[in-house]
């Protein structure tokens, strides 16, 4: 079994962060991780100087390679050792072609560069951003057999799924002085010769890759210093400042995408925090529910009836004048053309919808038969002219009118100019009443959304969560949605009037894309089994069953001590079954004290932190091992009893134990 | 029904469609009787005279009348269309909302 990191930085190049290459980081991390092979797969670029220093160095084997951008991907190209000059040769050609962070290179660009691809090791970002392309894949063709993941899920998937690529986990690390810790994400090859035909061979065959190095692929490293640990469900377990969270932690920054449930992070003792986290959190149901109303919003907003009633109050005083003036118009104003009115161009909307409709009905292929029955696509084709006809008529008709429109306008101006007489003001009785309408269907449209229902109903593991309409009823419910210290009272004060109160919002001071957000507020309610609002207990129940369940949204789970905030019941009958079924997908790892979760769980591994401490020397060791087993061990190969382990740190001691059996419980029995 | 008229040399109007009898002279027009007319002419079977210069002589009146006539036949021309607007206006978002 060899254990291979094929994907590790030693040059930032210019899509990278800055970084300082520490040679002394990296033979760490190849002797602590007890790493037989790597390649260095640089961005873009390999330094043959560089390369050649870090395999004089390394005792492991180093394998030459880069990191190409490929049509948008990222595609590893490994080569063997021998003849790194050509290597080098060809990087360089690549280096040229990828001069700015943005720049990739073509796949006819790469056979131009490398010819026969066979020659190499070629591992593209599979499951792993930024992907290769499924297109860009095809044409590599059979030179692709394995693809780079990033999680243990996704490694997993793949090893299941028949039509996948052999995935590999590798660290994509930049080694740096004084890391903190060191990656672990590495897979193990089951080959005897460290070649590249020889692992190439390996990578062909699925069955011939895995997470760890005895224990197959149920199993994997969780830190640098050789914890163990199932990609079921684990638990951490250990006296009082043990190293339990220092574990936790390690492995939280050793993994990326973890949720992490800290302790105590999910009491919820505050009504109105946890309303407005539950209104958050559905945000989306809200926004989803006012997304047409907000475009009406707009709509209406653009709307100013006042500004009619001018116009028409302005249309008719001139109108009045002109009239009184009549008895003395001069040349200029006798002219027929010094009132007219312009022509109103046709509308063409709806002519355009019957078109797009009996185009529909002409292109369905699903419903052809059901149309065909009725109507024959000789007739659908004959009225699809006719309307189109008509369309383009009314069409070239509007174009006339407004050339028209354009002639009088300007015959008028000049008239105008020369004339003494009052001119009547143009309006638009069209425009006027459509608007006026529009603001009448808001009202009805606004009453309509204020009306309280529920819009949503979710059932969260026995929870329920309401989302309902509901009116505001004060200023101050106005303030607190604007999260500001503007003052609604004035505003409120039309609250019954949709269109005044849109008018009045605009005095506020909030952004006209937030109006639609204060005509109906939409409230949730979280209830119980029972039906009835959640209690403060309840409240962190919820929160911890909601958390857990977003936590397939992540490729790691990690909970230090649930029992700190919650009762044993309802970790046994709720949370529990919960652990187990997201433990099915992604790793769990849970830090408790508590036996109902430490032992009754049934874990597939169980760790014990302990801390020791000689004279001033403090030491912590992490042992593990399967549940049943009868010692658990650590890393350097020390072994403890595993029923101590579970005594001590699950039921407070031999003693306690028996005590608590004996005593207490069969007291109370019948 | 009919809500302008010329009649006597002179055009009216109707100020109110629940007194249909009632006739107001067409100078005295204001612009909330606009606003009614646009609203009958909206929803009822809106008649008016055809303007007609050898009847109407007022001169005043005839310039008015001949306004408001032409520019409320453009109104009535569309009618169809307008309905079929008017009738379309949020109709999706007030069944969604009910």
């Amino acid at each position: 079994m060899k254990k291979i990191d094929f994907h590790i930085h030693t040059v930032p190049s210019i899509s990278d962060r800055h970084f300082d290459f520490d040679l002394e980081s990296l033979k760490e991390y190849v002797e602590l991780l007890e790493i037989d092979c790597i390649a260095i797969t640089n961005h873009n670029l390999f330094d043959k100087n560089q390369y050649d220093q870090i395999t004089n160095e390394l005792a492991a084997k180093v394998f030459p390679g880069i990191e190409i951008d490929l049509e948008g991907g990222h595609l590893l190209l490994i080569s063997e050792n021998e003849n790194v000059d050509d290597f080098a040769a060809k990087a360089q050609k690549v280096s040229e072609l990828n001069t700015s962070p943005s720049d990739d290179i073509s796949y006819d660009e790469l056979i131009e560069i490398y010819g026969e691809l066979n020659n190499y090791l070629l591992i593209p970002h599979y499951d792993k951003k930024p992907n290769i392309k499924p297109t860009t894949l095809e044409k590599l063709g059979e030179n692709i057999f394995v693809g780079e993941v990033a999680s243990l899920r996704k490694f997993k998937s793949c090893l299941k799924e028949l039509d996948k690529l052999t995935p590999v986990i590798f660290s994509d690390c930049r080694f740096i002085e004084n890391m903190p810790s060191y990656p672990t994400r590495q897979t193990y090859l089951d080959v005897e010769e460290i070649s590249l035909n020889a692992i190439k061979g390996c990578l062909y065959d699925k069955d011939k890759v895995f997470l760890s190095k005895e224990e197959g692929n149920d199993f994997f490293q969780a830190t640098d210093d050789g914890v163990m640990l199932s990609t079921g469900l684990n638990v951490i377990v250990g006296g009082r400042s043990s190293g339990k969270t220092y574990t936790l932690d390690k492995i939280c920054d050793n993994f990326d995408n973890v949720k992490y449930l800290r302790q105590f992070s999910l009491l919820q003792n505050d009504k109105e925090n946890f309303k407005k986290l539950v209104t958050t959190r559905h945000s989306l149901i809200t926004e989803n529910y006012l997304k047409e109303f907000k475009d009406v919003v707009y709509e209406i907003n653009d709307i100013d009836l006042k500004d009619n009633e001018i116009s028409l109050e302005k249309y008719l005083a001139s109108l009045k004048k002109f009239a009184s003036e009549s008895d003395n118009l001069d040349a200029f104003s006798k002219c027929a053309l010094y009132n007219e009115t312009k022509f109103i161009p046709d509308n063409l909307d709806n002519l355009k919808k019957l078109i797009s409709a009996t185009e529909s009905l002409i292109e369905t292929n699903e419903y052809k038969d059901v149309v065909n029955k009725h109507i024959t696509d000789n007739i659908l084709k004959n009225l699809i002219v006719e309307l189109i006809n008509k369309h383009n008529k009314i069409h070239e008709r509007n174009l006339k009118k407004d050339w028209c429109n354009n002639l009088i306008e300007s015959i008028k101006d000049s008239l105008k100019f020369r004339s003494t007489t009052t001119t009547v003001e143009e309006i638009d009785f069209d425009k006027i009443q459509f608007e006026k309408i529009k603001v009448q269907k808001f009202k009805q449209l606004v009453k309509s959304i204020q009306t309280e229902k529920v819009i949503d109903s979710k059932e969260i593991r026995g929870f329920k969560v309401l989302a309902k309409t509901k009116k505001y009823t004060g200023a101050s419910q106005l303030k607190n949605k604007s999260k500001s210290k503007l003052s609604f009272s004035k505003a409120f004060n039309n609250y019954e009037n949709p269109y005044k109160f849109l008018i009045s919002l605009k005095n506020v001071g909030i952004e006209e894309t937030e109006f639609y957000k204060y005509f109906v507020d939409i409230d949730y309610r979280t209830l119980n089994k029972h039906g009835y609002e959640v209690s403060g207990g309840e409240r962190s129940e919820f929160n911890l069953l909601h958390e857990i369940s977003d936590a397939l949204k992540h490729d790691l789970l990690l909970i230090d001590e649930p029992e700190s905030s919650f009762d044993n019941i309802f970790l046994k009958n709720e949370v529990n079954e919960l652990i187990k079924e997201i433990a099915k997908e992604i790793p769990v790892i849970v830090v408790t004290h508590n036996s109902t979760i430490g032992a009754s769980i049934n874990p597939n591994q169980i760790v014990f932190t302990q801390k020791i401490v000689n004279q001033h020397n403090v030491e912590y060791k992490v042992f593990f091992g399967h549940p049943t087993s009868k010692t658990l061990k650590n890393a350097n190969g020390e072994e403890i009893k595993n029923l101590d382990v579970l005594l001590n740190c699950l039921e407070a001691g031999e003693d306690a134990y028996n005590e608590r059996n004996k005593k207490s419980y069969e007291i109370l029995k019948d | 029904m009919k809500y302008l008229k010329i009649e006597d040399n002179k055009a009216f109007f109707v100020k109110d469609e629940a007194q249909p009898d009632d006739w107001t002279e067409i100078d005295k027009i204001e612009k909330e009787d606009l606003l009614k007319l646009l609203d009958y002419a909206t929803e009822n079977d809106f008649e008016m005279d055809i303007y007609d210069e050898a009847i109407l002589g007022h001169k005043a009146h005839q310039i008015i009348y001949k306004s408001l006539h032409e520019k409320l036949n453009i109104f009535l021309g569309n009618k169809d269309r307008f309905k079929d607007q008017t009738e379309n206006i949020y109709k999706e978002e007030l069944e969604k909302y009910q």
